[in-house]
């Protein structure tokens, strides 16, 4: 049976998306969760995936066109038996994660393009296609400058802003106006309150270094990230601080998506989510951390990753602050600030001592949980972060 | 493999690990969280991609002297495997 592709939701101030690029041709087959196309957003590029199994048959939208959220992009061909629930997640722009990266089966026959005109395929380097996004440049200025089979250079990309600077600049504020709605809504919905509890770091970093000196660098593990796992395990085994206000109403989440903060070079914020990072061993989890930051840096997220998070962790420790207390990102319900690891004084048993500390803020949702509950997840965090060996 | 080419292969390394830096515009000497706001991840990115690509063993305690695009050739040069020096 055909059933509709559909531009998802990915985030609660999107209203609509440029498509950039298609990934996949008519013809291909295509696995669930696997990227089909990409689109432009405030919040970069972004890779749409699919929620179903089955084979593309038609593009209804062109790239370069500017499509509404839940507008129809293509069509696929999919087993009836397995569509009903997975068309239902379409409706409701609920994309899949935690699917696995498919591998992509060679197509079966010759691909038959329904769509004539397809444009010229865009090549950008990385570097290049990372500024066109900041500068907001459209696909078609971009595809009438490209000579055929030629790449845009980073030096191209500059050349073609200095040409229209208007059009740059206005465009620059767009994910900056973004942020600013989403936080002015949290801000005026949601009634936060705010807790911070100190902690001796010393026993997850001694754990660490022990853990890491005898591994090659890219197996080693981030102190993020041992702090990212006891966020989940605390909000997997406390109730009020995993999942959605929706409706009027608290709908906790069993699994615990982590959404990772990621500042962007070019200014900004992206906050895609770690999936089941309460059930995934470290190393796992390092894994999908690292890829996770690069794909955000190169404007390559999928489209679950932005709309999955249960709950968020923002970390600015590396850049000296001692305590941050965020802002909940909607329609999540808490968000946990992680400020810089600092040799200070510390007592302990009548001694004073010099311990790494590091502050955990917490803003939480008042509509769901009371102080003593978010005093009582801190807690559990902080414990969890004194026996790193069980995490 | 003599300097030039070290720090040819370093900047290669920093643009594949940062593809969102115009590697060429790095300031050599300035630290590159400076420059770039490189975070703790992209240290680790570039610790590695160094360490892979001229098989050198860095422990976490050196990670500072890679704090910049010098600092990391100069680290490179004064640790590469004896015979692969001196080009």
């Amino acid at each position: 049976m055909q059933v509709p592709f559909r531009l998802p939701s990915l985030g609660a101030d999107m209203e609509s998306a440029t498509l950039t690029q298609w990934l996949k041709q008519p013809g291909e087959s295509i696995r669930r969760g696997e990227p089909i196309a990409t689109v432009e957003t405030t919040k970069g590029l972004i890779d749409i995936e699919s929620y179903e199994d089955g084979v593309l048959t038609e593009l209804v939208s062109l790239p370069g066109a500017k499509v509404p959220v839940g507008a129809v992009l293509a069509h696929l061909e999919v087993d009836a038996a397995h569509s009903a629930s997975a068309s239902r997640a379409a409706e409701s722009g609920a994309p899949p994660i935690g699917a696995p990266p498919a591998s992509v089966p060679a197509p079966g026959s010759a691909p038959a393009p329904v769509v004539a005109a397809q444009p010229q395929r865009l090549r950008l380097s990385p570097a290049a296609r990372r500024r066109a996004q900041q500068l907001g440049l459209a696909p078609e200025t971009l595809r009438q400058t490209a000579t055929p089979g030629g790449v845009l250079s980073l030096a191209d990309i500059e050349q073609l802003d200095r040409a229209q600077p208007a059009h740059g600049a206005a465009e620059r504020t767009a994910m900056r106006q973004t942020i600013g709605a989403a936080m002015a809504r949290s801000k005026r919905e949601i009634p936060h309150y705010y807790l911070g509890h100190t902690l001796d770091f010393g026993p997850a970093q001694a754990w660490l270094a022990a853990h890491n000196a005898p591994l090659p660098v890219g197996e080693r593990l981030l102190d993020s990230l041992l702090i990212i796992k006891a966020v989940a395990l605390a909000a997997a085994r406390s109730e009020g601080f995993n999942g959605y206000f929706r409706d009027g109403r608290f709908e906790p989440s069993a699994a615990v998506h982590v959404g990772a903060a990621i500042a962007l070079r070019g200014g900004g914020l992206l906050a895609p989510a770690l999936p089941d990072a309460h059930a995934k061993d470290l190393p796992t989890l390092m894994r999908e951390f690292s890829a996770l930051v690069m794909r955000a840096r190169a404007g390559h997220l999928r489209s679950g990753e932005f709309t999955a998070a249960t709950i968020t962790v923002t970390n600015l420790g590396a850049d000296g602050v001692d305590v941050l207390y965020p802002i909940i990102n909607p329609p999540q319900v808490a968000i946990i600030g992680v400020g810089a690891i600092r040799a200070s004084p510390w007592a302990l048993e009548g001694q004073l001592l010099i311990r790494p500390t590091l502050t955990l803020g917490l803003a939480a949702d008042h509509r769901v949980t009371d102080g003593r509950a978010g005093a009582r997840f801190l807690r559990a965090i902080a414990a969890l972060l004194g026996e790193p060996a069980a995490l | 493999m003599d300097i030039n080419e070290i720090r040819a292969g370093v900047l290669g390394l920093l643009s594949r690990i940062a593809p969102d830096v115009d590697a060429e515009r790095v300031d050599p000497k300035r630290p590159l969280r400076d420059q770039f706001d490189f975070d703790s991840m992209d240290a680790l990115h570039f610790a590695t991609a160094l360490s892979e690509a001229f098989h050198l063993d860095i422990p976490e305690r050196d990670y500072a002297q890679l704090a910049s695009l010098e600092g990391a050739v100069q680290f490179v040069l004064s640790h590469l495997p004896a015979g692969g020096g001196a080009g």
